[in-house]
């Protein structure tokens, strides 16, 4: 083979040797390759060999191999194949060299200088998110779709269901308060739908211009703090689209350890965007509400990532992130990803809100619901909410935006307000990982730490309402 | 027998009955535990952020989410295309540097690489950053999968004067290469006649 890349002898004369031993086994890859995977250390090649009776031969081979060298193996392979690629580089570039500087040059200092790059995300943050998918998506599109349900489309459903069904347990079932089409189709296009999208519009804008990987630079170094590497703020900013997305994403961090503080911040402070969309229509009308929530959900943010940096074994990961040119995003691009990932995230939710209607439902006609809702009444009771705010934080548990529309939904008939909506507002943001993320905790984090995550997000949740409670009642905070 | 223009791959594939033994594609086998292909099986594989997932979205027709940070795709994703009269299935995948897997999302591309009998695996690189991503093109040819080049952002090497010689450096790997600006879908038609060479190669050797 005329183009086969050659190591000094040392590494060539063990990879033939660590060849022979190897068995004829039929892999896709060759035993050339195998053979350098293993000068290299790789950790997954070398356990699957472990057991093998030629294993402590290779070992041998390694150790031998290694003494020609002041680096280590996988360092001197990878320079013999850096040397060739910018060999091969150099003859097929034919590049005159002032020109080498990207276009949005000036852009992307600004972006990344923390003098400049504080202000840009501050109004990133105002306009895209609070503006944009808070006021515009959660206030005004909400109110006049929900709106609209209420007067055009809930009655109208209510008569035709009545119509055909002359029982009352039937027509609950479909319609009035708790019915499939009066409440989990009315939350879900209603009061999520028009916040998720803005979310998703403004978010595929800001991934398109390459945006994002500027933030991760600007944010490591307080990163570094609660034990991430900045390369963390791309899961945690999914987050705000939704929790589930993100836990999986965190597969691209480094280390176990950043991967387990990521997810626990994502479980426990991260809002979805319909929480957020919600959360910050409803307290965007009282200025001093909407403050306090932010302050405490970013100091749990920072505090508690920064205790568990501490606790958890290992250091922090070293930050490295490919940093791609900024891009004029394209609108079909946009249009197309925002509309993707709505149709995945509406074949997600419609199905369990429909469910939930039905459980309610059920748990209405068994009692079993009332016996719940009883249980959670007292600590309803605790924090200083009227206990009518018990079904929201059933609904919260089994869907995050669920609980946030129901939260919309208390809010609008007067029965939460002032300093409960603040208590409510942070302990539901803080409140049980919905059961989809919690179905990917599984996947990606396993049972132990999936049962210790979960259990400490609770626990934390609603002692921090009953504190916060407590604090705005003695510091006489109105609202 | 070997047949000289056709690659391993169309020789009767065994089993890896020992390789699964060994723990290979046991874990996270949602992934990686695909039906067996008897059609033409193709992964685009590369480091983050070099438009795998848009090449993978205009060659199937099938979306899955393209942004402009590395780390978007990570799970394997699948989707068909007819190509001389067969149907090939590509395999979009997450980033990887290096065969050598720092992270779980590279870990997850690597093992498709080493568990699936893949057909043709298609190397996107950057053009801006030719040199750097050859690094995991001279580790897949050492591992004599059948590979293709394709080099992708030639619109953004141009504006900052870069050119890029096809044919030399075709030459200098000894395995094909495809220049292309997929985000303008340009050298996409070269592409998929080069897979279909693929394909073709693939038949006559199933007939022999």
């Amino acid at each position: 083979m005329s183009n086969q890349l050659f190591y000094v002898s040392p590494i060539e004369a063990a990879i033939t040797r660590i060849e022979s031993l190897l068995d004829d086994t039929h892999n896709p890859i060759s035993r050339r390759s195998i053979a350098l995977l293993l000068l290299q250390k790789d950790p997954i090649l070398s356990s699957q060999l472990k057991q093998e009776p030629y294993f402590p031969e290779i070992e041998r081979i390694i150790a031998h191999t290694q003494e020609y060298f002041s680096e280590s193996l996988s360092l001197a392979i990878a320079q013999s194949r850096h040397q060739l690629a910018m060999a091969i580089e150099q003859d097929v570039i034919i590049q005159p060299q002032e020109q080498r500087t990207f276009q949005y040059e000036w852009l992307h200092k600004l972006t990344v200088h923390p003098v400049s790059g504080i202000p840009i995300l501050v109004l990133v943050l105002y306009f895209g998110v609070y503006q944009f998918v808070g006021v515009f998506g959660g206030g005004t599109l909400v109110d006049i779709i929900e709106g609209f349900f209420e007067s055009e489309i809930n009655p109208v459903v209510n008569s035709i269901v009545a119509i055909i069904f002359p029982w009352q347990v039937m027509q609950d079932l479909f319609a009035n308060d708790y019915g499939i089409f009066t409440l989990g189709i009315r939350y879900a296009v209603a009061i999520v739908l028009p916040v998720v999208t803005t979310f998703f519009l403004m978010f595929s804008l800001l991934e398109d211009s390459g945006y994002l990987p500027r933030l991760s630079l600007l944010a490591d170094r307080l990163f570094k703090t609660i034990g991430l590497s900045g390369r963390s703020i791309i899961p945690l900013i999914l987050g705000l689209g939704c929790g589930t997305m993100a836990t999986l994403v965190t597969r691209t961090l480094e280390s176990k350890r950043e991967r387990i503080i990521a997810t626990l911040l994502l479980a426990l402070t991260i809002p979805c965007s319909a929480q957020l969309g919600v959360i910050l229509a409803l307290l965007s009308v009282e200025p001093t509400a909407l403050f306090v929530w932010a302050t405490v959900m970013v100091t749990i943010f920072l505090g508690i990532g920064f205790l568990a940096g501490k606790i958890l074994p290992g250091k922090a990961g070293c930050f490295y992130i490919e940093i791609p040119p900024l891009r004029l995003p394209r609108l079909q691009a946009i249009l197309t990803k925002t509309y993707v990932r709505l149709k995945w995230y509406f074949a997600e939710i419609l199905p369990l809100f429909i469910f939930a209607s039905v459980l309610i439902w059920a748990g209405k006609l068994t009692g079993l619901f009332d016996v719940l809702i009883r249980g959670l009444e007292p600590v309803m009771l605790w924090l200083g909410l009227p206990k009518e705010a018990a079904p929201t934080f059933l609904y919260g548990f089994f869907r995050r935006d669920y609980g946030a529309a129901g939260m919309f939904e208390l809010h609008s008939s007067g029965i939460l307000a002032g300093q409960q909506l603040v208590v409510a507002a942070v302990t539901l943001t803080l409140f049980i990982p919905c059961i989809a993320q919690l179905q990917f905790m599984l996947k990606e984090r396993g049972v132990k730490n999936t049962i210790a995550i979960t259990s400490f997000v609770v626990l934390f949740a609603f002692s921090l309402g009953y504190i916060l409670n407590q604090l705005l009642t003695i510091m006489e905070v109105g609202f | 027998m070997d047949c000289h223009d056709c690659h391993k791959s169309c020789q009767p594939k065994p089993q890896n009955s020992v390789w699964k033994l060994l723990g290979f594609g046991s874990k996270k086998s949602a992934k990686s535990n695909f039906s067996r292909h008897s059609h033409t099986t193709i992964a685009l594989v590369g480091s983050p952020n070099v438009g795998k997932s848009l090449l993978f979205n205009l060659l199937t027709g099938t979306y899955v989410t393209v942004s402009n940070y590395p780390g978007t795709t990570v799970e394997v994703a699948q989707g068909n295309r007819i190509i001389a009269g067969e149907k090939v299935t590509f395999f979009d995948t997450p980033g990887m540097y290096s065969l050598i897997p720092i992270t779980e999302e590279e870990k997850v591309a690597r093992d498709l690489i080493m568990n699936e009998t893949l057909d043709l695996v298609i190397h996107v690189v950057d053009a801006k950053h030719l040199g750097r991503m050859l690094n995991l093109t001279l580790q897949l040819i050492e591992a004599e999968l059948p590979v293709l080049l394709v080099v992708n952002m030639m619109d953004e090497a141009k504006k900052l004067g870069i050119w890029i010689d096809e044919n030399q450096l075709a030459n200098k790997l000894g395995i094909p290469v495809v220049t292309m600006a997929a985000a303008q879908k340009v050298g996409l038609k070269k592409l998929i006649a080069k897979v279909a060479d693929y394909v073709q190669s693939t038949l006559l050797c199933v007939t022999y």
